[in-house]
């Protein structure tokens, strides 16, 4: 490999790989809408659970078992966001690893 | 919140059971009594039942899914036994009238006895019924771990 | 990111709904089972549950053939005794069910870790 076509990698290395094409305009937003909308579920079902909870702790509303899936979705959903997003920072930090 | 209504509709039943049975055990106490503070014989108690709607709180009533509240129990009356008791003759009595009648209450101790039993039973498969939901609320708790 | 979060742990919540209202109707029938002119009431069987997903429409209804007694109440305490080991039953394995989804989804999400 010559120093010429080194240097072709070198302003964006990532968009010149082969196979992989720059992102267009819309693309760049995606992503972030992507992870956006994981949070916002998150968010969405970590609130579901708290008003369940007080509805029936103060209440008297509702079942304890409706509560209870509640409670574990919000929690699974918690924890599938935060898998997926420990992937996200792995496969970032694998490729700012790669020598360039 | 149906689990914990039915055991508040579970816990009517003890309670309207017990006032059956305590009322069951005073005319078994009272059936020779020919004279009492109110005056003339003991008169035979009958605990009558009526069904009681038990909603919990009208926010709950709101949020319930469900097609309507069930209903426990409770003693609506203490009936006393009105009509005219027994008259036995018995010119020796202390309380026997002029004629040397003596009015008796109108009790028969082994219609009693049946009644009480049948109380006792009706007692018991309310607190069946609170312990199977009881186990029922315990798998719910469960159910976050 | 879609949380599709067991669709069949939703049914299994409902069922459970279903059998805490059914056993609230047994226990209003075990505690009347001594008034005057009371007439026992009851849900639709489980088989029909499929029909009841939307729990909005559980109305406990009176059910026929039962023989009524001097003072009209038909509440049978066999019949109420046996339904009340039922509904605790099912409410159990379909608890234990529920217990076993879930183990299930968060051992795939967190890979065993």
């Amino acid at each position: 490999m010559t120093v010429s076509t080194l240097k072709a990698f070198l302003p964006n290395p990532v968009q010149n790989l082969p196979g992989i094409s720059p992102p267009g305009p819309g693309d760049s937003d995606s992503f972030a809408n992507a992870l956006g909308g994981a949070i916002g579920s998150v968010e969405a079902a970590g609130a579901a659970a708290k008003t369940a909870a007080s509805d029936l702790l103060t209440g008297g509303r509702g079942d304890v078992h409706t509560v209870a899936i509640i409670s574990q979705r919000a929690g699974l959903t918690l924890d599938l966001f935060q898998q997926v997003r420990n992937k996200f920072v792995q496969a970032y930090q694998e490729i700012m690893k790669m020598p360039m | 919140m149906s689990l914990f209504g039915a055991i508040s509709i579970s816990a009517s039943g003890m309670d309207a059971q017990r006032v059956r049975a305590e009322t069951i055990t005073e005319n078994l106490a009272n059936a020779d009594t020919t004279r009492t503070p109110e005056g003339g014989a003991y008169r035979r108690k009958d605990a009558v039942f009526s069904s009681v709607p038990m909603g919990g709180t009208f926010a709950s009533a709101l949020f319930d899914a469900s097609g309507g509240t069930s209903d426990g129990v409770a003693v609506s009356q203490i009936r006393v036994d009105e009509t005219e008791p027994e008259r036995r003759y018995l010119p020796g009595h202390p309380d026997a009238d002029a004629q040397g009648y003596v009015a008796f209450p109108k009790i028969n101790p082994a219609e009693e006895m049946v009644d009480l039993m049948s109380a006792s039973r009706g007692f018991q498969a309310n607190v069946t019924a609170i312990s199977a939901v009881k186990d029922m609320i315990a798998r719910s708790i469960d159910l976050f771990r | 990111m879609v949380m599709t979060f067991a669709n069949t742990a939703l049914d299994l919540g409902n069922f459970l709904s279903y059998l805490s209202r059914r056993q609230e109707v047994v226990a209003s029938n075990i505690a009347n089972a001594d008034t005057p002119g009371y007439k026992t009431r009851d849900l639709p069987p489980p088989q029909a549950f499929s029909d009841l997903l939307h729990e909005s429409s559980l109305g406990a209804e009176e059910i026929s053939g039962l023989p009524a007694r001097n003072d009209g109440n038909n509440v049978s305490m066999d019949r109420e005794a046996r339904i009340l080991a039922e509904n605790t039953l099912r409410f159990n394995l379909a608890s234990q069910m529920i217990k076993g989804e879930i183990r299930d989804l968060k051992s795939a999400i967190t890979e065993g870790r």
